[in-house]
């Protein structure tokens, strides 16, 4: 069975960290109720710029805040505009992007994925926004027509806003405590003077705020409506505290009149940061909810008429697209994608928050020139005084990636640093040809032999020996059962394949296989960058898919997977498309396949990168562990959307590591922490990897933990052990 | 400048065991099915030293690839086109098949001197399929060039070639006239990643083909008519191999065992 508690555990405090402001909302709403209650609240109320000497000065301020912006959204927007048209229409989908914007940017689902940091920035944001709307009340009360601000609504007004302040102020301290406190390195890889001054000065901004509260309520109700002075608490507290002072009514009003000056200049130039730093996420997070991708994070571009363009990649600043310079922006150095960037982990040379930082650095140092030459007509592409791919970003950076997806999924600004990346592939490999050696081997091995096993000694057919009768798929069989170059051309993974027919045919599934007619459906190719190949295999095959009339597919490898699911529709190749875990679980629940044999062992499940983060398929897996009797799942630490790369994906199957360790080490530690006697997986290549990996962190044979596919578990728990599967074979 | 580099499309060496045939009837190779012929990868490694020649001249050169071969040849010299090769002449002819490596040079030194200005030839070290590895000396001999082999680095300028050349206990530096031949060793280095542009502006372009007749040969002095050499047999070698465990309780017997089980057999 499963490991039930730490999954549903996740899942509850992930669903509880999404509930934990209603505390917040209901407290307030319980100040209404009892504002409401508040038996002579009828001249409850304030003088709106109390004690201030040209108040109109306020405007001044205004005025010079909104010129601010507006100066700094247009200096943005010039950049931004430098780059191409994005490949889809940003306003395509559109009830689905605004749903994103409420999700990721309101409700800030992505911050939610650290809990420390989702109360605190809660915190933060909810009193940013409180107080805000708090200070418009006191504007229209003031300056329009309308009066509202006395009463209950009044005594109201001043407890919520108190709460919001000091629910502000909570935030603030819990980020002091995690910048200046505690070891928390992620913050600190790229630290600037302007982080202190963001979160000093908005927690000056607050307090001088209830300083203000303080000294106004001590001249003006402490005596006179104590009753009303208790609703705003915590300057109620304070101003209580400053009687010890005892100060008199002339002093205290100086007082006040300076702590307002003082909280007005400090509230506007905290919000003039959002002009000069990364505050301006403020407004970026949201518009870039508004612009996430709303297909698969699984699909890479296209680049249309391939062949009659000149350049391919990126390798300039001005060929990414304008929502990929946006995104630069938007990013806060808040460190999550790097924290769990598998290469990074590895010490590797890739950072995905600092290669977004040296572009951003590079857009801002080189973008003005580039718009200056391009008005000219001049050439803008000999702008740059150093190259963006070799100088800005390094070539052993880009190759670093698995393209797992990590940082996009933790990202709370929603960049998209996978395909931002690729494209910088893309010009390594068709502008420059300039790839790694042993990339470049695999990627000529597919152009010469259709797939990227350089020296393999197995055919495509070779899995079939033993096994009878392999129907060939002709057409008429409801699924074409896809193996797949590793399922077929690798040792190991041919008793995964063997495993996989095995139950299908036990299922009494209508299937066939292509065999010899398989051939590389491109995604190794795509995920180097090398588009135009990918682009050939992947219109051959689909050919050969409607020629045969494929219209369901099973896949061993979740690579195949997705590119069947999700990119070869940008083809026009739809195809209903299941992984092999996600079929052998419908027909264990339907009952088509019986699970008759016990396997009384501690197992641990790898989530693979492209069944898992990238197309959601977490449950069919385990499903498929909790048919096996006597198997217990025990999890390991990052486990799900959270799972770590086995270290093959993006290419890198085929790629010599450069850094301090290999990430299938990484990786294959983690799974021998559970004390699990196997690791299973999904996926032809982690379990390659941990193959390779585990030996390495085990070398002592003994208790040594085993890699298996999911497939090969329920193998033996419906057939038996191997000699029950020799006599079956035989049979 | 102008350089020829040979090339030759041979049968995949990556094929595997079990699909790779012979037709011992006829003393062929069965192409793989399934398995497309390749460029010999040593070719390939010739073009590439071609290429930096030319780059190191300041592309002040010409590079034409000539094949001996069939028509899917072609494929062959499109990819030393893509790598950045100016013009491609396939050698095709039914009076051409079935030569040997004699033959062969022939065609290849008539293909050369028909080209007329040529100054050094380029060749891969042996083809990656039959591995003799006369070719390169046999053309060199035919146009009455000197040739230098098995180079891992070679240098022109000033009318003259210098290769350094592997030898089997060190290296050695050889200087030739102009014109001249060089075989490229697989020490030299990879071949180069073609760039798309390279590769689109390859497919591009028209492979010539020529004939015995455009080249002046005669048909009985080439192909199987010309070839002096003559295959006899063809056939796979059929590999057996026994293990017997040798017996003994600590090392030390089981060592004495295996050298009388050895000396029994008249291995020592």
């Amino acid at each position: 069975m499963a490991d039930e508690s730490s999954i549903q555990n996740n899942r509850l405090q992930s669903q509880l960290i999404g509930k934990w402001w209603m505390p917040a909302i209901a407290l307030s709403l319980g100040g209404l109720y009892l504002a409401m209650q508040f038996s002579s609240p009828e001249g409850a109320g304030r003088e709106s710029f109390f004690n201030v000497a040209h108040p109109w000065s306020v405007y001044v301020f205004m005025a010079s805040l909104v010129s601010l912006l507006v100066y700094g959204l247009v200096r943005h927007a010039t950049l931004w505009r430098l780059g191409k048209d994005t490949p889809e229409s940003v306003f395509a989908n559109l009830p689905h992007r605004l749903k994103n914007v409420f999700r990721l940017g309101v409700a800030q689902d992505k911050v939610r994925r650290d809990r420390y940091a989702a109360v605190m920035h809660w915190s933060i944001s909810s009193s940013i926004i409180v107080l805000t709307l708090v200070t418009a009340q006191v504007a229209i009360e003031d300056d329009t027509p309308l009066n509202f601000l006395h009463g209950p609504y009044y005594l109201f007004f001043s407890f919520y806003g108190d709460l919001f302040g000091l629910i502000g102020l909570i935030g603030v301290g819990m980020a002091m405590w995690r910048r200046y406190f505690v070891d928390f390195s992620r913050i600190r890889w790229d630290e600037r003077p302007e982080d202190h001054l963001i979160i000093v000065g908005l927690g000056l901004v607050l307090l001088s705020g209830f300083f203000v509260e303080a000294f106004r309520i001590e001249v003006t109700e402490l005596t006179q409506y104590p009753d009303w002075a208790k609703w705003s608490f915590v300057s109620y507290v304070l101003a209580n505290f400053f009687e010890i002072f005892a100060m008199n009514d002339n002093q205290i009003l100086w007082s006040h009149s300076a702590m307002w000056w003082t909280h007005i200049v400090l509230a506007f130039s905290w919000l003039a940061l959002i002009v000069f730093t990364r505050l301006d996420h403020l407004f970026f997070a949201p518009i870039n909810a508004f612009l996430l991708r709303t297909d698969s994070p699984g699909r890479l571009s296209t680049i249309p008429n391939i062949e009659e363009q000149e350049i391919f990649g990126v390798g300039y600043i001005q060929d990414f697209s304008w929502k990929q310079l946006f995104e630069l922006d938007a990013c806060v150095r808040c460190g999550r994608c790097t924290d769990v960037c598998p290469a990074n982990i590895a010490g590797q040379p890739l950072s995905p928050m600092h290669l977004i930082q040296d572009l951003k650095g590079h857009l801002a140092s080189v973008g003005p020139s580039i718009q200056k030459i391009g008005n000219e007509g001049g050439d803008t592409r000999s702008v740059s005084p150093i190259s963006m791919v070799g100088e800005v970003i390094h070539d052993e950076t880009l190759w670093a990636c698995r393209t797992c997806g990590a940082c996009v999924q933790e990202c709370p600004v929603m960049i998209e640093h996978v395909p931002t990346i690729v494209d910088m592939r893309r010009f390594l490999v068709m502008d420059e040809a300039r790839l790694p050696q042993t990339a470049q081997a695999a990627l000529q091995n597919i152009e010469m032999r259709g797939h990227p096993w350089s020296g393999t000694a197995l055919e495509r057919t070779t899995w079939m020996d033993g096994l009878g009768d392999v129907p060939i798929f002709d057409g008429t069989q409801d699924y074409l059962y896809w193996v797949g170059c590793s399922g077929s051309l690798v040792e190991r993974n041919l008793p995964i394949t063997k495993a996989v027919f095995r139950l299908l045919k036990e299922a009494g599934s209508s299937f066939g296989v292509l065999g010899q007619e398989e051939t590389c459906n491109g995604d190794p190719a795509r995920r180097l960058g090398n588009e135009y190949l990918y682009q050939i295999l992947a219109e051959q095959l689909i050919g050969t898919f409607k020629e045969k009339n494929v219209q369901k597919v099973i896949t061993n490898c979740p690579h195949c997977f997705n590119t069947f699911k999700n990119e070869y529709p940008q083809f026009d190749g739809h195809f209903e498309v299941f992984h092999h875990t996600e079929f052998l679980n419908s027909q264990l629940q339907s009952g088509a396949l019986k699970v008759q044999h016990e396997l009384p062992e501690t197992v641990t499940y790898h989530d693979s990168c492209y069944l898992g983060r990238i197309n959601g398929v977490y449950d069919a897996p385990r499903q498929i562990l909790d048919f096996v009797p006597g198997a217990n799942v025990q999890e390991m630490q990052r486990n799900m959307s959270k799972g770590l790369c086995c270290g093959a994906g993006g290419g890198n199957m085929w790629q010599e590591e450069v850094g301090e360790r290999r990430v299938n080490h990484v990786r294959s530690e983690e799974a021998i922490a559970t004390g699990a006697s196997k690791v299973i997986s999904n996926c032809p290549f982690c379990i390659q990897m941990f193959e390779d990996g585990v030996p390495a962190m085990h070398p002592e044979e003994v208790g040594r933990i085993e890699p298996f596919d999911v497939a090969e578990i329920l193998e033996l728990a419906v057939f038996g052990n191997q000699d029950n599967l020799e006599e079956i074979t035989e049979v | 400048m102008h350089f020829v580099v040979c090339a030759k499309q041979i049968p995949d060496p990556e094929t595997p065991p079990s699909a790779f045939k012979i037709d011992e009837s006829t003393n062929t190779v069965v192409p793989a099915q399934g398995f497309q012929p390749v460029l010999s990868q040593y070719d390939g490694i010739a073009a590439e030293a071609a290429l930096q020649i030319k780059e190191a001249l300041g592309d002040e050169a010409k590079i034409t690839v000539l094949s001996v071969g069939a028509e899917s040849a072609q494929a062959a010299i499109k990819q030393v086109l893509a790598m950045g090769a100016d013009e491609g002449v396939l050698l095709q002819d039914d009076a051409f098949e079935g030569g040997d490596s004699h033959t062969t040079a022939k065609v290849l030194a008539a293909a050369i001197s028909n080209l007329g200005d040529v100054d050094a030839i380029f060749c891969g070290r042996q083809a990656a399929d039959w591995d003799v590895g006369q070719v390169g000396l046999l053309v060199a001999e035919e146009l009455g060039w000197p040739a230098a082999i098995l180079a891992k680095g070679v240098e022109i300028s000033d009318g003259s070639m210098k290769t350094t050349r592997v030898m089997a206990d060190g290296f050695e530096t050889v200087s030739q006239a102009l014109p001249a031949v060089v075989t490229v060793s697989n020490e030299f280095g990879e071949p180069r990643y073609p760039k798309l542009q390279q590769i689109m502006q390859a497919a591009k372009k028209t492979v010539t083909t020529m004939t015995h007749d455009q080249l002046g040969l005669d048909p009985s002095e080439v192909g199987s008519s010309g070839a002096r050499l003559k295959l006899e047999k063809l056939y796979i070698p059929q590999s057996d191999s026994q293990v017997e465990i040798i017996d003994g309780e600590t090392p030390e017997e089981q060592a004495t065992n295996l050298i009388a089980k050895l000396v029994a057999d008249k291995v020592l």
